[in-house]
C-alpha cells in the first residue's frame, strides 16, 4: 500500500526541522521510506518538490544551501520556524477559538484552525469555553462562489488573472484581465477589487458572476496597489444605499414599513394614505413596484415613468 | 507556482496538526484522547489517525529514531520524547493563511455591532498579539475582509436575553406579506452569515423560527423565562433557507437583467435560455410571497408556474397602475 501523504510530510518536515547541516536530496531519500519506494528518479523530484511547496505553505521557512561540493541542501532553521512568545489569557483564547470556527471555506477553516493548534502547543489556554458547542453567538462567513480559492491566492501572491465575467444584465459572460488586490464579504457575497487591464481602471467584481475556471497569469502587477481598497462603497451604490435626491411617493397607512423606516418626512393625508418623501437612489424603482397598489410615485416625473413601465410590463404577463 | 491545481486539504491539514500536535503532547505525558481532541478542535477519530500515522514518523535520517508514541484507547504515551531534539519540538510560526484566516476571522467577528464589549476587548487584545506573533506572514490578512451586518441594539437585547434566559417580544417585518406582526419568542441562538438572524422557538407559531435583525422594528425584553423547547439546532451551512420536498414548485423565468434570482434563491435548477436567461425552478412554502419578485422582475423575467401565482402578479400590477390613469401616463 502506498505510504499516506500525510506520513511523508511529516517526516521531510520531522528532517528538515531536526538536522543542523543541510541535508541534500539524496540524503533525504534514502532517510525516508515513501521516497525511497518512489519508482523512479523522475517520480522522486516530483514528489519531493511538491512536498517542499506543501510545507511552504503550512508556513515552514526551508532554505537551500549550497555546499562546497557545489551540492544543494535543504534544512529548516529553528530561529527562522519558531513561533515567538504569545502569552494569551483565557478570555483573548476563548475569543480566538470563536473567530477559528466562522470560516465556512475548506481551505481558510483549516489554515484558522492549524493556527489555533500551533497556538496551542504554544500554550494557548483551553479551559475555559464560554461559548461551548451549541453557542449562542454563531457567525459563520460563507464562501460559495467556486473562483474564491484561486482569487484568495492570487490577491496573497499578487498574481494577475484572468477569468469570465457574465455583468448583471449581460447575457454572455466576457474574459476580463485583472490584477487582484482584495477580496471583500458584504452581506453575504463576494466581492473582488482590482486593476482592469482591459478598461485600465480600478473594478470590482461579484464573484458569483465569474463564469468558469480563474487562470493565473505569470506576469508583474502594472498598476500600483493602493494602500487602502474600499469595496463596500462601490457595492453600495450599486445596491441604491448612496442616494443623492428624494422622491416623493403616496403608501397605505398600514403598509411598507421599510419604505417608513427610511422616510425622512412623513405626512398623514387621510382616507387611509400618507405622504412620504424617500431618498432615490439606484434602483428605487424596481422596489416601489414590489409594494404594488399600496404605493403611487408622485415625483420625480422620470421614477414615475419607470414605476410605470415596470408595472406595464407585469400587466402584460 | 503559477497555475498550481488546488489540492485535497486533508493531508496538508493533517499534517499541520500532528506537527503541533508532538510538541503539545511532549510537554503532557499520558494526556487523555478526550481532552487533546477538544483543544484541537477535532473528533477523537481524527486525533487516533493521527496516532496511527505518528509511530511511523521521525527524524528518521541515518539512524533516527521513529517517534514511539502509543494509546490505550484513553490516555496517550510517549515513550522516547528524546527522539525529538528540544528544539525540534517548539511551537512553530504561523503560515500566511493560517494568520489571515484567524485574524481575518477575528477582524469580522468584532464588528459585530452587538458584541459584548469585554468580549470584543479581549477579542482586540488577542487579535493585536497573533499580528505581533505572526509578523510577515500577517501582512496578506490586508487582503481579505469581511462585515457582519446587524443591527447593534436588537442584538444587544437578544444577546441579553439569551444570556438571562428570558423572552422576548418583537414587532416584525415580514417582507412577503408586507406587514408586521407581534410575537413572542424565546431566543436560541444568534446566527450572523451576512446577515444577523435569531433561531428562536416563535409562542405564535408554536414552532421553530429565524428571524432577520434587521426587520425586528420594536423589542422588548419581558420577563418571562423562556423556555424554548429542546429542538436540535440545524446546521445552517447550507443557508438559512432550506425548502422542504413537499412545498410546492414555482418556475420563473428571466431575462440577463433577471438573472440575480439565482444568486438571491435557493433553487433546484436553473437552466440557460438561448437569450441569455434563466429559467428557474424553486420551491417554496408559500408561493403568494414571490408576487413581490414578480412585480420587481418588471420586462427582465415572469413567473410561469403555479396559475394562481401568476394571475396574482398580474391583477396587482393592473390595480396598481389604475392609480396613474387620467394623468397621461398610462394607457
Amino acid at each position: 500500500m502506498a505510504i499516506a501523504k500525510a506520513e511523508r510530510l511529516m517526516n521531510l518536515a520531522l528532517c528538515l526541522l531536526g538536522t543542523r547541516r543541510p541535508l541534500s536530496k539524496r540524503e533525504l531519500r534514502e532517510s525516508i521510506e515513501a521516497y525511497l519506494e518512489a519508482a523512479s528518479d523522475d517520480a522522486f523530484n516530483r514528489m519531493f518538490e511538491r512536498d517542499k511547496d506543501d510545507l511552504r505553505e503550512l508556513g515552514l521557512v526551508i532554505e537551500t544551501v549550497e555546499n562546497l561540493e557545489g551540492e544543494v541542501g535543504y534544512l529548516a532553521r529553528r530561529d527562522s520556524n519558531r513561533l515567538p512568545a504569545i502569552t494569551l489569557d483565557a478570555e483573548e483564547a476563548a475569543a480566538l477559538g470563536l473567530a477559528a470556527k466562522v470560516w465556512q471555506q475548506a481551505r481558510l477553516a483549516g489554515a484558522a484552525s492549524g493556527a489555533l493548534q500551533k497556538l496551542r502547543a504554544a500554550g494557548l489556554p483551553e479551559d475555559v469555553d464560554p461559548y461551548g458547542a451549541h453557542s449562542a453567538l454563531e457567525p459563520r462567513i460563507p464562501v460559495h462562489e467556486a473562483a474564491f480559492e484561486p482569487l484568495m491566492l492570487a490577491c496573497r501572491d499578487r498574481r494577475p488573472v484572468v477569468f469570465d465575467y457574465r455583468k448583471a444584465t449581460a447575457a454572455q459572460p466576457e474574459p476580463r484581465h485583472v490584477e487582484p488586490w482584495a477580496l471583500e464579504c458584504w452581506r453575504g457575497h463576494w466581492y473582488l477589487a482590482g486593476w482592469d487591464r482591459d478598461r485600465g481602471a480600478e473594478r470590482v467584481f461579484r464573484l458569483s458572476r465569474i463564469t468558469g475556471k480563474v487562470r493565473s497569469r505569470g506576469t508583474r502587477y502594472t498598476a500600483p496597489v493602493p494602500d487602502v481598497v474600499t469595496v463596500r462603497e462601490t457595492v453600495a451604490s450599486w445596491a441604491g444605499e448612496s442616494a443623492d435626491r428624494s422622491a416623493r411617493i403616496r403608501l397605505r397607512t398600514d403598509a411598507g414599513y421599510p419604505l417608513r423606516a427610511k422616510a425622512t418626512s412623513v405626512r398623514e393625508l387621510g382616507g387611509g394614505w400618507e405622504e412620504l418623501e424617500i431618498p432615490y437612489g439606484h434602483g428605487l424603482d424596481a422596489w416601489l413596484v414590489e409594494f404594488g397598489a399600496d404605493v403611487v410615485v408622485l415625483e420625480p416625473a422620470e421614477l414615475r415613468a419607470d414605476v410605470v413601465d415596470r408595472l406595464r410590463a407585469v400587466a402584460k404577463g | 507556482m503559477a497555475g498550481k491545481p488546488v489540492r485535497p486539504v486533508n493531508a496538508i491539514d493533517q499534517t499541520r496538526r500532528m506537527l503541533s500536535l508532538v510538541t503539545y503532547l511532549r510537554e503532557r505525558p499520558g494526556a487523555r484522547i478526550e481532552d487533546v481532541a477538544r483543544a484541537f478542535g477535532i473528533t477523537e477519530d481524527e486525533l487516533v489517525s493521527d496516532l496511527d500515522v505518528l509511530p511511523m514518523c521521525g527524524t528518521s535520517f541515518r539512524g533516527g529514531d521513529l517517534l514511539d508514541i502509543d494509546t490505550d484507547g484513553e490516555r496517550i504515551w510517549w515513550h522516547n520524547p528524546a527522539a525529538l531534539g528540544a528544539e525540534a519540538a517548539e511551537p512553530l510560526r504561523l503560515a500566511a493563511d493560517e494568520a489571515t484566516a484567524l485574524l481575518v476571522a477575528a477582524r469580522a467577528v468584532a464588528t459585530l455591532p452587538g458584541l459584548r464589549e469585554s468580549d470584543r476587548q479581549a477579542l482586540l487584545r488577542a487579535t493585536a498579539k497573533v499580528e505581533t506573533a505572526a509578523g510577515e506572514a500577517a501582512g496578506a490578512s490586508a487582503r481579505l475582509s469581511v462585515t457582519f451586518e446587524s443591527e447593534g441594539g436588537v442584538f444587544a437585547d437578544v444577546d441579553r436575553a439569551i444570556a438571562e434566559r428570558r423572552r422576548l417580544w418583537i414587532r416584525y417585518y415580514s417582507p412577503a406579506r408586507d406587514e408586521l406582526s407581534e410575537r413572542e419568542i424565546d431566543p436560541i441562538r444568534l446566527v450572523s452569515v451576512g446577515h444577523t438572524y435569531v433561531e428562536a422557538w416563535c409562542r405564535r407559531s408554536e414552532a421553530r423560527r429565524t428571524f432577520r435583525l434587521d426587520r425586528v422594528a420594536e423589542i422588548k425584553i419581558l420577563d418571562e423565562p423562556s423556555a424554548p423547547p429542546e429542538v436540535e439546532l440545524r446546521d445552517l451551512s447550507e443557508g438559512l433557507v432550506q425548502p422542504a420536498a413537499e412545498d410546492p414548485q414555482v418556475v420563473v423565468e428571466v431575462g440577463p437583467g433577471g438573472r440575480w434570482v439565482a444568486e438571491y434563491y435557493p433553487h433546484d435548477s436553473a437552466d440557460e435560455l438561448p437569450d441569455g436567461g434563466l429559467r428557474i425552478t424553486l420551491r417554496t412554502p408559500d408561493p403568494a410571497s414571490l408576487k413581490r419578485l414578480a412585480l420587481r422582475l418588471g420586462r427582465d423575467g415572469r413567473i410561469v408556474a403555479p396559475d394562481d401565482l401568476v394571475d396574482s402578479a398580474r391583477r396587482a400590477a393592473r390595480e396598481a397602475l389604475a392609480a396613474y390613469d387620467g394623468t397621461g401616463t398610462a394607457g
